[in-house]
């Protein structure tokens, strides 16, 4: 009797640490929660949704730091006999106007396992991209934010099923993709977003996503893959204001085998919620071309 | 004599009256006609950008060494709906490029006439009637 | 049966037949035969294209004619049918950019020649203009939006390029607008509609523009959009959109001045499935800061096949046009300084 519950007591502890692990709701009976269906007799995934995490700066567990681009303090020598043995990291000098707004939020991460398994020369040239991030990120130059960052950008994205076609449609830079149910050929190219094809499994919606070109970032990590990506992402609901997400990704040029991220999903609550703009071409424009052309439009003086 | 002559200026200005198409450059100032180039290449990569595509292409010039070069093509979107697609265009496929070089001489071109190695011709709006694969652009498959 | 009621017949016949070319009179499609999403609103889903040839605005040899006789319709479709294959005849190899605009069946305009799907021939109407209010065809520009327009063709392609401020908005990859969205755009614009529940969606293939149209009954909000403010309600089988909230953007370089979006732009758009493969497109558009009073235009967008895909597109992802027009520009001004 004494062991039984102590079993039972320990088994309960496992599963309960197990879904703060796993960070997702549980429904109160212990069958899957069974959404309302849309008029095609399909789960009703309509709504603007969001992720609340810390996946879009970095998809892996991560400590809290200065800014998205560092640099070490130099040596300090003042005191003899006193070298500093503990590195001291800065935020990077562009950056450091921003203060406490530029910092890096603390984070679990999202990747099961918390491994990114990376082929060797592939970890070598994450770093690279963590190390050159202010030049390299696509985020910055609001270029379109690939599959599956847009789903955990930090902005809402909304689910349209239609009969045939369900549409994401994403904030960031007006993204959208398309999700076919019916057959659709082959993509006529790699794209930014992937080519889409979906798929009801009960109450999973299941999309297998091809066709990528190399350009995207997973987060702002330097996380990276190449155009060999095939990503299967699953969306359910296990609640009426809740969704989970997971994607599995395989890449045989930069990654050792798949691996797989998974996160919930929280509806908008606010009454009217829309998605808005943020067409931010134009925030970049002085980023990218103030030094191309004759005049610098933010000082008027002719460029060398 | 006179009312055929209206109506069928009338009919002509309204076939002819295509609104004016935006973000389809201006060649003249992106490139220069005085500045004819011919180039014969390696296709290392193809980016599908719109309205123009560009095609990365490594070139060996006379001396021997290899020049990166960068050729503007026809507009993606456009390009699939006649059945041109990534497997049209390999990697390492060899194409002669003749086009305009960018006006700041720079290693990029504008590509008005693309053609293989062999002689079938790519992009240059030959698809017979629009209609995709109507068998009159040996290139289309 | 009598000469007069023949006559009266007839006459009631082709006026009905003008006013529905002049898309005043809609020809309905039966309630009972309309295709209707599972909730009861008129289906409008698939993927749209306008694939007419009539202009925006009456051509000035066609001054004070609304419409075309039977006769010059037939000409012109034989005239569109020709110049069709020849347009694209005209465009193989080697001739290409290399000979004068007066030889060109395309005015020279080669070099974008693969927006316009020139093989394609058109739908010829009878009518002379897609503006039909007001009556003289013409967009009623202010007289600074008629130097904005007539400054803004005389740089087009041409420059000066000085910065990134000085391309039109298309040539930024930003938009062209959302006026002229459900018919221009290069190969006719394609649009898919989506419908689900509380929304009607739109997904223009350039730019890949999109609008995500509420018919939930909500109010407008407040904050201003490059897209506006858009609200639809049925009405009936047509769907009425009104769009408000604009962002200034008359600051910018337009293609087209009567697209762009200020802050006094409003819209009224209406769209009826007049047939299965016809979308009847009214556009009333108000703006005092660039129109004198509103106007109005009525498009017939044509549905196309289920399996026409929209595509991505990447445009600001890879804006090579941009770097060319401004390094272009450097050089001219270094020829121009170093005379």
């Amino acid at each position: 009797m004494r062991i039984a519950a102590r079993v039972a007591v320990i088994v309960a502890a496992a599963v309960a640490g197990a879904a703060l692990w796993t960070h997702l709701p549980r429904s109160s009976a212990a069958e899957p929660y069974r959404a309302p269906r849309t008029a095609g007799d399909v789960p009703d995934l309509n709504g603007v949704w969001q992720a609340l995490n810390t996946a879009n700066y970095d998809i892996q567990a991560h400590t809290a730091r200065p800014a998205l681009a560092i640099t070490p303090a130099s040596p300090r020598t003042a005191i003899p006999g006193l070298a500093r043995s503990t590195h001291v990291d800065l935020p990077a000098p562009s950056l450091r106007v921003l203060g406490a707004v530029g910092g890096v939020p603390a984070g679990a991460g999202v990747v099961e396992g918390n491994e990114i398994p990376y082929q060797p020369w592939a970890l070598a040239r994450k770093k690279e991209n963590a190390d050159n991030w202010l030049e390299r990120d696509p985020e910055i130059k609001c270029f379109m934010p690939g599959v599956p960052r847009a789903t955990y950008m930090p902005y809402p994205f909304q689910i349209l099923q239609g009969s045939t076609k369900i549409l994401m449609a994403y904030e960031f830079a007006g993204a959208t993709r398309t999700i076919p149910l019916d057959p659709v050929g082959d993509s006529p190219s790699p794209t930014w977003m992937g080519w889409s094809r979906g798929r009801w499994e009960g109450e999973t919606l299941v999309v297998e996503v091809t066709d990528f070109n190399e350009e995207t970032w997973f987060d702002r990590a330097g996380n990276f893959h190449s155009d060999a990506l095939h990503v299967v992402e699953r969306y359910t609901r296990v609640g009426p204001d809740h969704l989970v997400y997971e994607a599995t990704i395989e890449d045989p040029k930069v990654f050792t085998r798949p691996w797989k991220i998974r996160m919930p999903l929280y509806r908008r609550q606010e009454a009217d919620v829309q998605i808005l703009e943020y067409k931010c071409v134009e925030f970049v424009e002085q980023l990218m071309y103030g030094q191309l052309g004759v005049v610098d439009p933010s000082t008027g003086a002719i460029n060398k | 004599m006179r009312t055929t002559l209206v109506m069928v200026l009338a009919a002509a200005s309204l076939i002819l009256a295509t609104t004016r198409t935006s973000a389809h450059h201006a060649f003249a100032a992106e490139f220069d006609s005085s500045k004819p180039i011919k180039l014969r290449g390696t296709v290392v990569k193809m980016e599908w950008i719109n309205p123009h595509t560009w095609i990365h292409l490594d070139v060996k010039t006379p001396k021997g060494t290899v020049e990166r070069w960068m050729i503007e093509g026809g507009p993606p979107n456009a390009l699939y709906r006649r059945g041109f697609t990534q497997k049209s265009l390999p990697q390492g496929s060899e194409i002669v490029v003749e086009g305009f070089r960018a006006k700041d001489g720079s290693l990029r071109g504008n590509g008005r006439d693309l053609t293989f190695a062999d002689g079938r011709r790519l992009f240059v709006g030959s698809s017979g009637t629009g209609a995709p694969r109507d068998g009159r652009d040996a290139s289309e498959k | 049966m009598p000469y007069r009621h023949v006559v009266a017949g007839l006459t009631l016949a082709s006026v009905v037949t003008l006013l529905a070319c002049r898309g005043l009179v809609s020809l309905d499609v039966a309630s009972s035969t309309m295709p209707r999403t599972a909730w009861g609103d008129p289906d409008l889903q698939g993927v749209w294209r306008y694939e007419g040839a009539i202009p925006l605005e009456r051509p000035r040899q066609l001054e004070g004619r609304a419409s075309l006789t039977a006769q010059e319709v037939a000409e012109q479709e034989r005239l569109e049918k020709e110049q069709a294959a020849r347009r694209l005849e005209g465009l193989e190899g080697a001739a290409v950019g290399r000979r004068s605009v007066a030889e060109s069946p395309i005015r020279g305009n080669e070099y974008n020649s693969f927006w316009q799907d020139h093989g394609r021939p058109r739908q010829i109407s009878n009518r002379t203009s897609l503006i039909v209010d007001p009556p003289d065809g013409q967009l009623p520009f202010t007289p600074d939006a008629k130097k904005a327009e007539a400054r803004s063709a005389a740089r087009y392609g041409v420059g000066p390029f000085e910065s990134y401020l000085d391309p039109d908005t298309g040539e930024r990859c930003l938009t062209d607008g959302v006026t002229g969205m459900m018919w221009q755009g290069p190969n006719g614009g394609h649009n898919r509609i989506v419908q689900s529940p509380g929304f009607v969606t739109i997904l223009h293939e350039e730019y890949r523009d999109r609008r995500v149209i509420p018919v939930d009954g909500r109010q407008h909000g407040i904050i201003r959009q490059w897209f506006g403010d858009a609200v639809g309600r049925w009405e009936g089988d047509t769907l009425v959109v009104d769009t408000t909230n604009f962002i200034d953007r008359t600051n910018y370089e337009w293609a087209s001045i009567w697209t762009r979006p200020s802050e006094s732009l409003q819209l009224v758009e209406r769209f009826k499935r007049v047939d299965p493969a016809t979308l009847e497109y009214t556009i009333t558009v108000e703006d005092p800061t660039t129109f004198t009073r509103p106007w109005t235009a009525v498009i017939p967008i044509s549905k196309l096949s289920d399996d026409t895909q929209i595509y991505e597109y990447a445009c600001h992802e890879g804006n090579y046009a941009m770097s060319n027009l401004l390094s272009g520009g450097r050089t001219d001004a270094a020829r121009t300084s170093s005379r």
